[in-house]
């Protein structure tokens, strides 16, 4: 079993995800860039408090070509707008783990829509650990998410995967 | 930033911002339980396209005009942190754009041309001409119709577009109106008998209609509904008021409201002076994740005193970071600065190396080591733009070449341009397109001859030679390593004495048609204690101990370019080989960079060809071979170790004693004729004795002498 998915697999099922944040009134949304695919990507931004300071994450959820799965990437800024390195990025997410770990996992890379330096969670590995999860999800960007994001502080309630089973319920009886 | 910059406007404000707790305190020591409410003071959240955009209109549109510019800024009640007022690109939009659950506040920007002007500005006065449209915006009406003019904002703002700096200072203006006196603690719409029915009539209003309106809850007449401002306070009925609730989304996460009620309180009492003295339910929307109002909270308060709004003073300066009355400011470099952006990607990129795959290499020794190429043709090329991949930084170029029309292709910093332009040094051309390509780095270039043994100077190039002769000897001195890549084996004679003379790094590789020799000279530094591993079945050269480029032969360097048909002077290669020696060259310095004893590194060599079985010491990346010869015949390379020469032409000691004591003079005497080295050295004693030794290399390499003829 693959799970990696095709380019137009992933534009379903990020609406698809879309969907469900809207039915949960949550903020998730879906930028389109221009006509040049792949050119779509999921965008939600929290606030995340360090050290009592505020701290805006914008999480994207891309499709990478290469890899053939959804990729994480994310930007986080201080509220005078200056970036935090990917040192300072790691601090805010998990200061316990050891350097080597961080570098193993959290990279810089150019974003494949916006071109520019994003943080990404390394994607190598993605397609095995999606395909390890238990029973196949209708939608693998949820389980994506709920699988690495957890890592940087992006936590979906439960509902997201309640509303997903009564879809799916919906759909079989269809 | 300085934070005595606005030192004197603090007092101004300070002396403001003691009023308003005078106030406070004279209410609370006459009546000891009174409570007076407080707001929280709105934080200011800037996204990062707020400033590239800024920079964007600055360079673009306003150029030098310093014109104030309206803005929009956004706060959300959703599940909010702080008490935050955000902007971001859309800020400068027509018409307000605001994310999902967020409200439009209205603002403008004063982007300063110098940061005089920012400094100088009036900055009591500016809130105070904020302050005076806001309260116009609220008597005349616009405040009724459009609320998100309550959410009043401005930024004070100079924008540092070659540094990247933003110097910002936001203020909220608010009339400093009498205290409100709370009269029962805050209550959350969970706890309320009817938050129901509220709930039930807010919900009928359009998200954005939720920023300011008035719910009437009237339950003896059995009416609960939603109005707007306009609406409610437009026909003022004072009996229907009573059972007015003044609600607001409310983007604070504490127990006091958003400073955005100050506003909304003084538009009411502006627009409705009999609500003074009377108690008025504010309440304050607050979502949370669910998109549920529970945590919503009722503030009962009275305010006892009318406000005379023609005199009043206004409030609102945010504070910065350590809590004082000063502007902040943004360092954007690294996201804005496209240097910046590059050099951190090098970084990168290398240090991705480090931790994935080296996590001993040291980047900081590559990145500070200066670099000195004698030559900018293939090879100086080519081991530049290695240097560069390694992330070195100090990158200085000697050559006294044009660029000419068949070097672009070979040459791979130049360009058909650059020979159709006809006047490009190589030198100085190479070291601008190594800005080019990397701006962070530290380049330069110098258009030079090398004096060479053999080549006499005429008078009329004496001086001229001298201030060459001296640029040289200086920028040797100012390097770390020195890279000989020139075309010709006698103008490796002077750098190679003045690298062995002042102690440092000497690389050297030379090209033959399809042959490439690339080597370390041994070191002349001192070497502490004997850390030589030997290792049986290996010879081992102490680093101090092995030759150079010179040491193998018993000539001194002549005129080589004198009796040599076209293509054995030069250009006659195969395009590879020099990229090859350029990228052995750049590795093996990188290695040895990298090897705790540096150049003082031992090279080993296997005594007799059956034991080239045997593991050879191994630095940070591997072995650290003396000479790596190679062919590109039978793609083979050799790493033949050699020994100092005691009589070398070059880095012998009795030619490095004359270059101490007799200086330029001595220098002079060699370009003359360079059989006073061979004299000097006692090798033309040597030569008649035997010269088969000579041989001894070619045997294997026949390369002794097509090896310097190149297009370097």
């Amino acid at each position: 079993m693959s799970d990696s998915m095709t380019w137009l697999e992933f534009l379903s099922q990020a609406k698809g995800f879309l969907a469900i944040s809207s039915k949960l009134n949550d903020s998730w949304q879906l930028i389109e860039k221009d006509k040049h695919e792949p050119n779509t990507f999921l965008k939600y931004a929290q606030k995340v408090k360090y050290k009592d300071e505020l701290i805006n994450v914008e999480y994207h959820i891309v499709y990478s070509i290469s890899y053939q799965v959804p990729m994480l990437y994310l930007q986080a800024h201080r509220s005078d707008g200056g970036l935090l390195d990917i040192e300072a990025t790691w601090n805010l997410f998990m200061p316990e783990m050891p350097r080597s770990d961080l570098y193993q996992m959290l990279t810089q890379m150019e974003h494949p829509v916006l071109f520019r330096p994003f943080m990404t969670l390394h994607p190598c590995r993605t397609c095995e650990i999606l395909s390890q999860f238990g029973k196949q999800s209708t939608n693998l960007i949820l389980t994506f998410i709920s699988i690495y994001g957890p890592y940087v502080k992006l936590e979906l309630s439960n509902s997201y995967g309640l509303i997903n089973e009564e879809n799916e319920k919906y759909e079989m009886k269809m | 930033l300085d934070c005595h910059l606005f030192s004197h406007c603090l007092f101004i404000f300070c002396t403001v911002w003691a009023c308003l707790c005078i106030t406070a305190q004279q209410i609370s020591k006459a009546m000891s339980d009174i409570k007076i409410l407080q707001f929280a003071p709105f934080e200011s959240f800037v996204s990062p396209t707020f400033w590239h955009k800024l920079a964007e209109l600055k360079l673009d549109y306003d150029r030098l005009s310093d014109t104030k510019r309206s803005i929009y800024g956004y706060y959300t009640n959703r599940k909010a942190s702080g008490c935050l007022l955000e902007v971001d690109y859309s800020a400068y939009n027509s018409e307000a754009q605001t994310p999902k659950f967020s409200h439009a506040a209205n603002g403008s920007i004063y982007n300063k041309n110098t940061i005089e002007e920012f400094k100088a500005l009036d900055k009591t006065s500016l809130l105070a001409d904020e302050g005076k449209q806001l309260l116009d915006d609220m008597r005349n009406g616009r405040a009724l119709n459009d609320a998100s003019l309550l959410t009043r904002f401005f930024v004070l703002s100079f924008a540092d577009l070659k540094c990247h700096s933003y110097y910002y200072w936001f203020a909220f203006p608010c009339p400093l109106t009498p205290a409100l006196e709370l009269l029962t603690s805050p209550t959350k719409l969970k706890e309320m008998p009817n938050s129901g029915t509220y709930v039930e009539a807010i919900c009928v209003l359009p998200a954005h209609a939720q920023n300011f309106f008035i719910l009437h809850v009237n339950e003896q007449a059995k009416v609960c509904e939603a109005l707007s401002l306009s609406d409610a306070l437009g026909k003022f009925d004072e009996q229907q008021a009573q059972h007015y609730i003044y609600c607001f989304a409310d983007p604070s996460e504490y127990e006091n409201p958003a400073w955005l009620m100050r506003n909304y309180v003084a538009l009411l009492f502006q627009k409705c002076p009999t609500l003074i003295g009377k108690s008025l339910k504010f309440l304050g929307l607050r979502y949370d994740q669910q998109m549920q109002l529970d945590n919503s909270l009722m503030w009962q308060v009275r305010q006892s005193e009318a406000c005379n709004y023609e005199q009043v003073q206004f409030v609102g300066w945010e504070a910065n970071r350590n809590g004082k009355m000063g502007p902040r400011m943004a360092n954007m470099r690294d996201s804005m600065d496209p240097a910046k952006l590059a050099e951190n990607s090098i970084n990168l990129n290398l240090k991705l190396m480090k931790w994935r795959l080296v996590p001993d290499l040291n980047l900081d020794i590559l990145a500070n080591t200066k670099c000195l190429l004698f030559g900018a043709g293939t090879l100086g090329c080519a081991v530049a733009r290695n240097l560069l991949s390694w992330g070195f930084k100090h990158i200085t170029l000697m050559d006294s070449g044009k660029v000419g029309y068949s070097n672009p292709v070979r040459q791979s910093l130049y360009t058909h341009s650059d020979a159709v332009a006809g006047n490009c040094m190589k030198a100085t051309t190479a070291a601008a397109r190594l800005l080019e390509i990397n701006p962070s780095a530290v380049t330069k270039g110098y258009v030079l001859e090398i004096p060479m043994p053999g080549h006499t100077v005429g008078e009329a190039l004496r001086a001229q030679t001298e201030q060459h002769l001296q640029r040289i000897e200086e920028e040797v001195l100012a390097h770390d390593v020195i890279f000989l890549l020139t075309d010709s084996r006698e103008s490796r004679w002077l750098p190679t004495l003045l690298g062995a003379a002042n102690q440092k790094i000497v690389m050297n590789a030379a090209l033959g048609f399809d042959s490439y020799l690339v080597m370390r000279h041994g070191s002349t530094r001192q070497l502490i204690g004997d850390c030589n591993r030997n290792v049986e079945g290996l010879k081992c050269i102490s680093g101090q101990q092995l030759g150079c480029y010179f040491c193998n032969d018993v000539t001194a360097p002549g005129n080589s370019l004198k009796d040599r048909t076209l293509d054995q002077q030069c250009t006659v290669t195969r395009p590879g080989v020099s990229n090859i020696a350029a990228s052995y060259a750049v590795e093996l310095l990188v290695a040895l960079l990298q090897h705790p004893q540096r150049e003082l590194a031992p090279a080993y060599y296997a005594n007799t060809r059956q034991q080239t079985e045997v593991q050879q010491p191994e630095g940070l990346l591997g072995i650290l071979p003396h000479s790596i010869r190679g062919m590109l015949c039978n793609y083979e390379n050799i790493l033949p170790a050699t020994q100092k020469f005691a009589q070398c032409i070059a880095c012998s000691e009795r030619v490095l004693a004359a270059y101490r004591s007799e200086g330029h003079e001595f220098l002079f005497k060699t370009f003359e004729t360079a059989k006073y080295l061979e004299d000097l050295t006692g090798i033309s004693e040597f030569k008649r004795l035997n010269s088969e030794i000579i041989d001894f290399d070619d045997n294997e390499f026949d390369m002794s002498d097509n090896e310097d003829d190149d297009d370097n």
